[in-house]
């Protein structure tokens, strides 16, 4: 599960800098939270997750053929949600996550101007640079956007 | 890679020579001065990169305002021969058909002054930027098609323009062969509530003046002169875009593999211009430069009724469409290939097409001069119209720069902002920015961007095109 409790940034979650885009490094003890924190890590790009309500939720099942793309497609299918049914997350938690299927249930509410800033849109999640991989210290992951 | 890779061909043009798996050498478009930022990043690799894939013809190109991309770099221009050359998404950008706007006004900056800050709040009240806006235009799924299929021809049948409007875009607002049925559904949903909205990152829209014109001769043609008040647009295909190039991205991978295509990096994925994946990749491609066409238009309809509300009724119906060019885009096009005209893939990512005057894409009114070139930079310095040329056609495929390119990252450039306050530093310098959060403003800083007259002076003085007019910004809205 992951819920950030702060506006600040946590300490798993590092901002990655690059000329024209926006991407994010984060660490977790297994798979299923690095996924979920991958997808709090992106929503703090764009608006302060610990804001946004778990008013409704949501069970999202992705599938892929490797951990790698396992990654764009659920970053995916959550910023596509976002765009289109102008909703905001703010926590997370993945029940199953393996190589090729991830099933999570993620939890907000509709994006609300007097209560959520909103800053700017993710185009896409790229193949560029990126990295799911379980290291020494645990599992990591590197993920840039096209902002 | 670095600069003792490189072998000087000209005051401003450079080649990577061939090597290893590369087909064709790599040329860059530059200053020896811009080679350090050039040489900053990876994109010289990547341009180098691209010449690795298979039906590439001549070389891979850069222009001047060359950065690092997803596979290809931005400023990057690419010709693949129909029979055994290929297409890649990584080749037109997740923003398909992202370009740019001119309208030019019969009102002076001396004559809107008094009205500037009206105008501007006007026009960012009237226009629906990304996610958080409200205001965009409903629209049903046969709609949606249409303007998947039509372009800006759907918002003219609609009343959002003209036929003067349709004459003065690349492609006439319309590129025809698009294939609805190559788009997913995931891509319909991203679009349908996207119609007509601006979005964000570097995307605006600027009300500016004429302030120095170099060609008398392509400035009257374009119906530009000194003190006009001008406005940009500057977006593309939004959500619907995006989803394409992604689905795509996808698709290609597994086309590359199929194919035998071998890739240097996996966002170069591909397929053979002719194959089944291709074929559909260039349907559906054409949908997302049709509906950024028509969003395109339909904003532009917007500025002009705040115009009419804001100014004058006259002055509104002489808000008129110099010109409108893609940049982020395939098309397949006819070029003299060593004295022989063939038919090729062109892709354009962060590039705009430069024609020449003869070229029969170009509007009858400005094939005396050649096509409008339209180069913004950022909101606090200026941007140009230039001019396409016969050099560009014989070297480039009719190619030129399209932008300022940025210099710093995001988040350094809202370091170095903080503590200052954007708007009211340009609003000292007399321009009124507008933003709908305060990081967007440090993030599009001027001081973020590269110069733009920079680039514009080495494509000049590689001969790519002519500078015929430079615009001050007066008031921008950013999303």
């Amino acid at each position: 599960m992951c819920e950030g409790d702060s506006s600040r940034r946590p300490p798993w979650l590092a901002y990655l800098e690059h000329t024209a885009d926006a991407g994010i490094e984060v660490r977790a003890a297994s798979a299923a939270e690095l996924y979920a924190r991958a997808a709090w890590g992106m929503f703090s790009l764009l608006t302060d997750p610990a804001r946004v309500r778990p008013a409704e939720s949501w069970p999202v099942r992705v599938t892929a053929p490797d951990r790698e793309t396992l990654m764009v497609r659920w970053l995916s299918a959550l910023n596509v949600r976002h765009q289109t049914e102008r909703r905001l997350f703010g926590a997370f938690e993945v029940q199953e996550c393996s190589a090729t299927e991830l099933r999570a249930t993620v939890r907000g509410e509709p994006f609300d101007p007097a209560r959520h800033g909103l800053h700017g849109e993710i185009k896409a999640v790229t193949y560029h640079m990126l990295a799911v991989a379980e290291t020494e210290g645990g599992w990591l992951a590197r993920v840039l956007f096209d902002v | 890679m670095d600069r003792h890779d490189l072998k000087r061909i000209g005051e401003a043009a450079w080649e990577i020579p061939r090597a290893g798996a590369m087909r064709v050498p790599a040329r860059i478009y530059a200053t020896e001065e811009m080679l350090g930022d050039i040489f900053a990043d990876q994109a010289p690799q990547q341009a180098a990169n691209v010449a690795q894939l298979p039906g590439i013809v001549a070389a891979s190109l850069a222009m001047p305002d060359m950065h690092w991309g997803y596979g290809f770099p931005i400023g990057g221009v690419a010709a693949f021969d129909l029979a055994d050359g290929v297409i890649s998404p990584g080749g037109v950008g997740y923003d398909i058909n992202c370009g740019v706007r001119l309208m030019a006004s019969n009102v002076t900056r001396a004559e809107a002054a008094p009205r500037l800050e009206d105008l501007v709040r006007a026009l960012c009240a009237r226009v629906p930027t990304g996610v958080g806006s409200s205001g965009a235009m409903e629209v049903g799924d046969a709609e949606l098609r249409r303007i998947a299929v039509q372009g800006a021809r759907w918002a003219r049948a609609r009343g959002l323009g003209d036929d003067d409007d349709l004459r003065h875009i690349e492609e006439g607002g319309c590129m025809p062969d698009a294939d609805p049925d190559a788009v997913s559904e995931q891509a319909w949903k991203r679009a349908r509530p996207q119609v007509a909205t601006l979005g964000s990152g570097n995307h605006f829209l600027e009300v500016g003046y004429v302030d120095e014109v170099y060609d008398a001769a392509a400035a009257n043609a374009f119906g530009l002169f000194p003190g006009q008040v001008t406005v940009m647009i500057h977006c593309g295909s939004r959500g619907f875009g995006h989803q394409i190039c992604d689905d795509f991205l996808q698709t290609m991978d597994r086309a590359a593999r199929k194919y035998g295509i071998a890739l240097p990096d996996r966002q170069l994925a591909c397929a053979p211009v002719g194959s089944p994946e291709g074929a559909q990749y260039l349907g559906a491609m054409r949908c997302a430069v049709n509906y950024a066409f028509a969003n395109r238009q339909a904003i532009a309809h917007g500025v002009r009724e705040v115009f009419a509300s804001i100014l004058s009724r006259e002055s509104a119906a002489e808000l008129r469409t110099v010109y409108e060019v893609a940049h982020n885009i395939a098309k397949i096009e006819s070029h003299d290939v060593g004295g022989a005209a063939r038919r090729l893939c062109v892709h354009r990512k962060g590039a705009t097409r430069a024609f020449a005057g003869e070229r029969p894409e170009i509007p009858d009114d400005y094939r005396a001069v050649g096509q409008p070139v339209l180069v913004p930079g950022d909101m606090g310095r200026c941007s140009y119209v230039l001019t396409g040329t016969a050099r560009a056609m014989a070297e480039t495929f009719g190619s030129a720069c399209h932008g300022a390119g940025r210099r710093m990252s995001r988040k350094r450039a809202i370091k170095e902002a903080r503590g200052r306050n954007i708007a009211r530093e340009l609003a000292g310098r007399g321009i009124v920015v507008l933003a709908h959060d305060r990081l967007t403003l440090s993030e599009e800083m001027p001081e973020a961007y590269k110069d733009v007259s920079q680039v514009v002076n080495a494509c000049e003085t590689a001969g790519l095109s002519r500078r015929t007019a430079r615009i001050r910004p007066l008031g921008c809205i950013k999303g």
